[in-house]
């Protein structure tokens, strides 16, 4: 039976650090939801990682018992997280981090990165085909243009 | 332990900045070509680099499964960071958890790594479903052509890294180096002189948590050093140390059942003119 040793162990422990480093910089730096989400998920990949090589080097199952409850709570915390993102993009209609700066504690100073900075646009390439502009026939009915119909950016 | 420190420096250094110009630029300036290139570069140099540290469980197969794992992981999750289209970082996970899963079966923990699959499997399927319906594809949204605040995210992190990689070359091994998986016969002396040594109306307090902290059912290996049969010897742990966290973990997940049902459980919009609460 080969030996678990304590170097075996630092490269796990290792590798654990640098999934839950990366994981920091994507919570840190994304401003999509899901892509939040996903990192805080790698983060706790990071720490399972790290649980299951000391349980394995102290030569117990306590490592991988906690690993489980790491599983569970990734698991519920994946079904709120994702109720959430679907009710703030409801509200809003953007997965946008940043639109959601006003729940923060009163007094706050505004975050210094400008909204108003647009992206620069995607490239859309025109396709081969072409669709036919219909003439409006008719009076058009008085209706009140919905804002939901519009899909905003 | 110098020439460690030098080296931990170093791989913090080419991480840093080939991260860094992978990140999407703050205000969703398009970055050329080449810099992704040079970003993608020093960042598979500071991994080479990394890999350095790294020790091998085994010799030839376990050794390169080992290695192909390790940078399986850490590259696709600066993928998963970095790729602008979310659909692609939803994929990028998907690789994250296939590599972490085979680190798991390399340290011994066969039905961790397969739990690990199917319920990430699950959970990622379930995020794509998301991405489809609400993100914009190919990254088109301004939100993921953006970063936000990049250089500082990443030297926090970085700086974050190279505390933990300080404090890991600091790692004393455990007195009985090497106690691997045949730990009973040589933790047992020593904690049984640890209960030993503690006197008076210590004594019994010492030995029932030496007592607690290592029951045989806790233990990777039986009386007799041979491994337990693996789902078995887990599951027995499970019912009889942690019968409790069991129940917690039950309890935990029908609450966030409820919980995301409250959530996420539509309302009627307000109209225009009607008073929010009232029936129309």
């Amino acid at each position: 039976m080969e030996v678990f040793t304590v170097q075996i162990l630092k490269s796990y422990l290792l590798i654990g650090a640098a999934l839950m480093m990366i994981g920091m910089i994507g919570f840190l730096a994304r401003r999509n939801l899901i892509v939040m989400f996903l990192s805080a998920e790698m983060m706790l990949q990071g720490v399972a990682l790290t649980l299951v090589g000391f349980g394995k080097y102290y030569g117990n199952w306590h490592g991988q018992v906690f690993t489980i409850v790491i599983l569970t709570v990734a698991a519920c915390e994946a079904s709120i997280a994702l109720a959430l993102i679907l009710i703030l993009y409801n509200r809003r209609s953007s997965l946008d981090v940043t639109l959601w700066q006003e729940i923060r504690e009163p007094g706050q100073p505004a975050s210094e990165d400008d909204l108003t900075a647009e992206a620069e646009a995607a490239v859309v390439e025109e396709g081969p085909e072409t669709y036919p502009h219909l003439v409006p026939a008719g009076a058009e009915p008085a209706h009140p243009r919905d804002s939901w119909t519009v899909r905003r950016i | 332990m110098t020439r460690d420190l030098y080296l931990a420096f170093f791989v913090v250094l080419f991480g840093a900045t080939g991260t860094y110009l992978l990140l999407p630029h703050s205000h969703g300036a398009r970055k050329p070509r080449n810099v992704h290139a040079v970003g993608a570069g020093l960042s598979t140099f500071g991994l080479l680099l990394y890999s350095l540290f790294w020790t091998a469980p085994g010799p030839w197969v376990s050794g390169l499964f080992f290695y192909a794992f390790g940078f399986g992981a850490i590259a696709a999750a600066v993928l998963t960071v970095t790729s602008r289209d979310p659909t692609h970082s939803a994929l990028w996970f998907a690789a994250v958890v296939l590599s972490t899963a085979g680190l798991f079966l390399l340290a011994g923990a066969q039905f961790l790594a397969v739990g690990t699959v199917i319920v990430y499997a699950g959970a990622i399927i379930v995020t794509f479903l998301f991405v489809i319906m609400l993100a914009q594809m190919e990254g088109r949204a301004p939100y993921d052509r953006a970063a936000r605040m990049p250089f500082r995210a990443t030297c926090t992190c970085f700086v974050l890294f190279l505390g933990i990689l300080w404090s890991l070359f600091h790692m004393v091994p455990a007195p009985s180096a090497g106690i691997g998986n045949s730990a009973f016969s040589q933790i047992l002396p020593l904690t049984n002189d640890l209960a030993a040594s503690a006197t008076g109306s210590n004594k019994a307090d010492a030995r029932m948590v030496v007592d607690r902290a290592l029951r045989p059912t806790a233990l990777l290996s039986d009386s007799k050093k041979r491994l337990k049969p693996h789902v078995a010897g887990l599951g027995e742990t499970l019912y009889t140390d942690h019968l409790v966290t069991v129940e917690l973990a039950g309890a935990l997940l029908f609450m966030a059942l409820i919980g995301a049902l409250s959530i996420a459980t539509p309302r009627a919009p307000v109209r225009p003119g009607q008073i929010p609460g009232s029936n129309p």
